[in-house]
């Protein structure tokens, strides 16, 4: 009974227990909860760590797919997929993708949310409804707009086309110009039903009672939003700037299933770099150096971006 | 001024209506467009014909799209990952939102880094690991991976169920005599079911969706996965747009009718899980 005995102070402790960092921890059911963090732990050892340390031991060798024994070479990966011009186009496109995409998205997000967050008849089915391109899987995602888009006849051109809107059809994922805002808003598309949850969890948060408040006090509508909303979802705004910001990072699927990185590699970002190098090119030790260069960025900017949101602002979001 | 009253909630009725159908159009054209023969999706001047209704795309499915195998692949990795997942993350979701010791902080900070960890990332070395233990190829590649990226997310959706249990409840049972295996047989995993079935929800749509490691670690056509076999038929080169169709329809129905049950259950666990 070692576990559950420490009674109702540790009970009352336990709310303060996530308040100040590095004061003592009041140990509560100490021994079940490292027991059941041990399998979760021990499972992403193996399947993250492990590869991880793995995958930087291959970016230091000349390993390819195909087999062989790799030799251990130092740095020249890393040297090669710096200095040999291919990765300069791919990482700027990455940045433009994730940071337009988490412009868009955290926008979209942020008034699907507000729209969302009243009463009304169906609110249930219309949060649920919205979740529906998030929910189907990315490949059904991607035929769709493909279907959609075509050049040749698809529906949005030949709606554009009768509405007068367009002379000739846009070939929207095969145009160099366009392709890659094109992708950036079926990309958006796919996620910001699940920003948008986000956000309206925390709009669930707000106690009436300030709405309520501001109204007594004749507050217009944009003085309510700009002074009782947005300062309360503004912590969540900057979690999901910063999660969609990485997650657009790391999307692949979406852009290789609608575009390949192409035209003229317009879509190509460093996903679609790295997979290619591995995959198609057989340069596991490149497309290693690759992803960990990449990591290691992520790393910096997650970091960067934590220093500079208000201190706690993500803590008290995310956990 | 004097509208506005009036005015604005008519506005957002209509902006609502709008987002509503910005999401749902596309799959309502799609579902329209697979009762549709391949000669009229193809036709420019033709966008539609009611008369040309036919379900000659379904019926095609099982012959040469292989769909029922590939259906039945997906289950098997989709049911295979949610039953590892949802222990996995319903232990996990336990240690950190319902107990307090040193090292809980980091449990929960690893736990985060796995949200946004760059799959691309594991691919090469995953690949080389797997093919050095035979496990390249198999479904259960497939299957440790899913688990991987949907347990710990599975965790942070878990939070608010896990939360809204009054602090003091084991203790009460403790007192009561109860052990800590009864505690939780007892009180925490009924009260946390709504949990298990957004843990189940995610990892089953996650799974069903993933497309990276599928695309790279199986080689068979008899194991591959939805994604995949889909993916087969847009890369040929001409495209049949009605079979197309009508395999995305059979593809999304799963998930969709998984949400519209699950759904809902989903959305209240996250929105509620933030209010304390």
């Amino acid at each position: 009974m070692s576990t559950t005995g420490s009674s109702a102070q540790a009970a009352n402790a336990e709310t303060d227990a996530a308040g100040p960092k590095g004061s003592a921890v009041v140990p509560v059911r100490a021994r079940l909860g490292r027991l059941f963090a041990a399998p979760i732990m021990i499972w992403l050892a193996l399947t993250i760590a492990l590869p991880l340390g793995y995958c930087i031991w291959i970016s230091l060798t000349n390993a390819n797919t195909m087999g062989g024994t790799p030799r251990f070479v130092g740095l020249a990966n890393y040297v090669t997929v710096l200095t040999d011009g291919t990765v300069g186009g791919p990482f700027l496109r990455s940045l433009a993708w994730a940071i337009g995409g988490a412009i868009i998205q955290t926008l979209l997000a942020a008034g699907a949310a507000l729209l969302l967050n009243r009463r009304f008849a169906g609110q249930h089915i219309a949060r649920t409804w919205i979740m529906a391109s998030w929910v189907v899987p990315t490949i059904v995602t991607a035929f769709l707009w493909r279907w959609m888009l075509n050049a040749d006849f698809g529906v949005v051109n030949h709606v554009l086309q009768s509405l007068g809107l367009i002379g000739r059809p846009i070939d929207f994922l095969g145009d160099p110009d366009f392709a890659f805002i094109t992708v950036t808003l079926v990309n958006a598309w796919r996620w910001f039903p699940f920003m948008t949850l986000l956000i309206l969890a925390a709009l669930t948060r707000v106690a009436p009672e300030y709405y309520e408040a501001a109204r007594v006090e004749g507050a217009t509508s944009w003085q309510v939003f700009t002074r009782v909303t947005l300062p309360f979802i503004q912590p969540v705004l900057y979690v999901v700037g910063l999660l969609g910001t990485l997650w657009s990072i790391n999307v692949f699927d979406i852009i290789w299933l609608t575009t390949k990185g192409g035209p003229l590699d317009m879509t190509e970002t460093m996903p679609v770099a790295i997979y290619e190098r591995a995959f198609q090119q057989f340069r596991l030790g490149e497309a290693s150096a690759m992803s960990v260069s990449l990591a290691l960025f992520l790393l910096v900017f997650a970091y960067c971006f934590i220093r500079f949101v208000p201190r706690g602002a993500t803590e008290q979001e995310v956990i | 001024m004097a509208a506005r009253p009036l005015a604005a909630p008519v506005m957002r009725n209509l902006l609502t209506l709008l987002m509503l159908l910005v999401i749902g159009l596309p799959f309502i054209w799609m579902i329209l467009s697979s009762f549709q023969p391949t000669s009229v999706l193809i036709n420019p001047r033709e966008l539609f014909r009611p008369d040309a209704f036919t379900l000659e795309n379904y019926a095609r499915l099982p012959s040469e799209a292989n769909f029922l195998l590939i259906l039945r692949n997906s289950l098997v990795v989709a049911l295979a990952s949610t039953a590892i997942a949802i222990p996995l993350a319903l232990l996990a979701a336990y240690s950190v939102y319902r107990t307090r010791y040193r090292g809980r902080q980091t449990v929960y900070l690893l736990l985060l880094v796995v949200y946004v960890f760059p799959g691309i990332l594991l691919l090469a070395p995953l690949f080389k690991l797997f093919s050095m233990s035979g496990v390249l190829n198999t479904w259960l590649s497939l299957i440790i991976m899913n688990v991987t990226f949907s347990a710990p997310f599975s965790v942070w959706l878990m939070r608010g169920f896990f939360t809204s249990i009054p602090h003091g409840i084991e203790e009460a049972a403790a007192i009561d005599g109860a052990t800590d295996m009864q505690i939780l047989r007892r009180i925490i995993v009924p009260l946390t079911a709504p949990g298990i079935v957004v843990t189940g929800t995610y990892t089953f749509v996650y799974s069903w969706t993933e497309f990276l490691f599928a695309s790279v670690f199986l080689i068979d056509d008899s194991l591959k996965t939805l994604p995949i076999g889909l993916e087969g038929l847009v890369t040929q080169y001409s495209i049949d747009w009605g079979l197309l169709s009508a395999a995305a329809v059979m593809t999304a129905l799963p998930v969709v009718a998984l949400f519209a049950f699950a759904g809902r259950y989903f959305v209240e666990g996250v929105t509620a899980g933030a209010s304390k």
